[in-house]
């Protein structure tokens, strides 16, 4: 046999499974010996050190010397601690439930729920009455304070201011008073037939102390003590206190920090362009607060004029030299370049 | 239970006189090979002592089946490499065999020295080539690690394998065939 063993037959006479001719080359050829060897020699090594490692756990392992348990005791024990891991863990679920069915614990339980949901109402901050701004009033400039009264009707125009004594009493076109106040406004109601102020205690029929027609001790046209044809005091219509307008001795706040409004996805997308027009009290500090849409353009970008008219910062309107809260619009434009 | 033995265990001889009367004797005979073919099979100290110890049990109890023409050596080592496949098939310990699956091989690998003769170098290359067989051994499927244990580390015939598996001769080339050719690339990779 000349021929060289080929890798296969090589692996055959490893196993042991090689024919004799084959076996007899393996020792003979040198080259097919060598081949052989860098496996063989491996293998035993592998043999040595698996026979290392059993004696060194037979050292370890039964160190106590040999005890052959004959009883079923040292069967499966793992299985025997499985089960009794399961009995443990059922007996602790058990617990559990067992507590849970208590009626006592259900008790403290509920109680205990009662105290982390408590009432906080009280905490709540009080809501605080939507101040309209503006006011008005008026007068025929009467010695008597005006009159107890009830209200005209609401409208956003007036044509004839409201009078507790008339002095035209017989009118060639009839106009029914009104004062200008928004319709939703929250206006103190006075069952009485006559018109006056709600607000005041004297019964005598008197347009009150103020000037160019209406009632009370205010001036142009309202019912109160304010200037304009409202109900209050404030200025220029609407209702009682609140912000002034701007115009009669109150000067216009100022914007001192401006932020750019973002455009919305939508809208860009859209190529959309226009101008929200927001109503916005500015206040004595000069932040602006009540923002509100007067005039929409959708499409997100009512909220983004909002954003962004909430981080502006003003100098407050000022009447009489101090600063006070002042209604005013603000025009915000929305124009892709 | 004693059923359920019969079944897995072929009737074997008793030979010299029979370890039936002298089962101590047979048990300090072979349980360091029991012992070690377990412990390389399933490369766990816990596991391989209480595998070895439920062998002679349940050898003991079917003492009296060690009739036949096999010794008794191949009878334990049967015992052994059944229980080496339940446990491997039980699959309860993987996560466990996992975890503590470097604790034969490298300790094994770590303090065992081939050969005092052999200059540093020698040694350290051999130990390597040793780990690789290991590794590969761990990754061999059951059958295929049980062969090539019998074989290379017990040193058995390949007859005495079949009678030990259960298999023939010719599934027992095959297997130890397929398991020395990934010895053999996993050697020649590292050579490389």
């Amino acid at each position: 046999m000349t021929q060289h063993l080929s890798s296969q037959q090589i692996l055959e006479c490893l196993i042991g499974a090689g024919n004799p001719d084959g076996q007899r080359h393996a020792r003979e050829c040198a080259a097919c010996s060598a081949e052989m060897q860098s496996i063989a020699k491996p293998l035993a090594w592998f043999r040595a050190s698996v026979h290392h490692a059993g004696e060194r756990g037979m050292r370890y392992a039964f160190a106590t010397g040999p005890v052959l348990l004959l009883t079923p005791v040292s069967l499966d024990r793992a299985k025997r601690a499985g089960v009794g891991s399961l009995l443990i863990h059922a007996a602790a679920i058990g617990l559990l439930f067992m507590i849970g069915a208590n009626q006592t614990v259900q008790q403290v339980v509920r109680e205990q729920i009662a105290l982390i949901a408590p009432d906080i109402a009280s905490y709540k901050p009080a809501v605080k009455k939507d101040p309209r701004g503006g006011g008005g009033g008026g007068g025929d400039r009467s010695p008597m304070p005006a009159s107890k009264g009830k209200l005209p009707r609401l409208s956003d125009k007036q044509f004839v201011p409201p009078m507790a004594v008339a002095h035209n009493p017989d009118p060639k076109l009839v106009m029914e008073p009104t004062l200008i106040i928004q319709p939703d406004a929250n206006i103190p109601i006075v069952n009485m037939d006559v018109l006056g102020d709600p607000l005041s205690k004297s019964m005598i029929s008197s347009n009150g102390p103020g000037s160019g027609a209406g009632i009370g001790s205010g001036s142009h046209g309202g019912v109160g003590s304010g200037n304009g044809p409202g109900v209050g005091p404030g200025v220029g219509g609407n209702m009682g206190g609140g912000a002034y307008r701007i115009g009669g001795g109150v000067s216009a706040p100022q914007v001192i920090f401006k932020v750019e409004p973002e455009y919305s996805e939508e809208a860009r997308k859209a190529k959309f362009q226009g101008t929200v027009v927001l109503f916005v009290i500015v206040d004595e500090k000069g932040n602006p607060r009540d923002l509100k849409v007067i005039r929409p353009l959708g499409l997100g970008l009512d909220q983004k004029a909002i954003e962004a008219v909430q981080k502006w910062k003003f100098n407050p309107g000022k009447k009489d030299g101090k600063p006070v809260a002042v209604q005013a619009t603000i025009e915000v434009n929305f124009r892709l370049l | 239970m004693e059923r359920a033995l019969s079944s897995e265990v072929a009737p074997v001889t008793v030979e010299d006189g029979g370890p039936l009367d002298n089962f101590e004797g047979l048990f300090e005979q072979y349980r360091p090979r029991i012992f070690r073919f377990i412990l390389a099979s399933v490369r766990n100290k816990e596991s391989a002592e209480n595998l070895t110890q439920d062998c002679f049990v349940r050898a003991y109890r079917a003492r009296d089946q060690l009739r036949g023409a096999s010794s008794a050596g191949t009878w334990l080592m049967q015992i052994a490499a059944n229980l080496v496949r339940t446990h491997e098939a039980s699959g309860r310990l993987k996560f466990w065999r996992r975890a503590l699956h470097a604790d034969v091989d490298l300790s094994a690998a770590g303090d065992w020295i081939p050969d005092r003769q052999m200059s540093p170098e020698q040694i350290a290359t051999a130990k390597q080539q040793v780990e690789k067989i290991w590794k590969v051994a761990g990754r061999l499927s059951g059958k295929q690690r049980t062969v090539f244990l019998l074989r290379f580390a017990e040193d058995m015939e390949l007859l005495e394998i079949a009678a030990i598996t259960g298999m023939k001769e010719g599934t027992v080339k095959t297997h130890l065939f397929r398991a020395l050719k990934l010895v053999r690339a996993a050697l020649e990779e590292q050579g490389k």
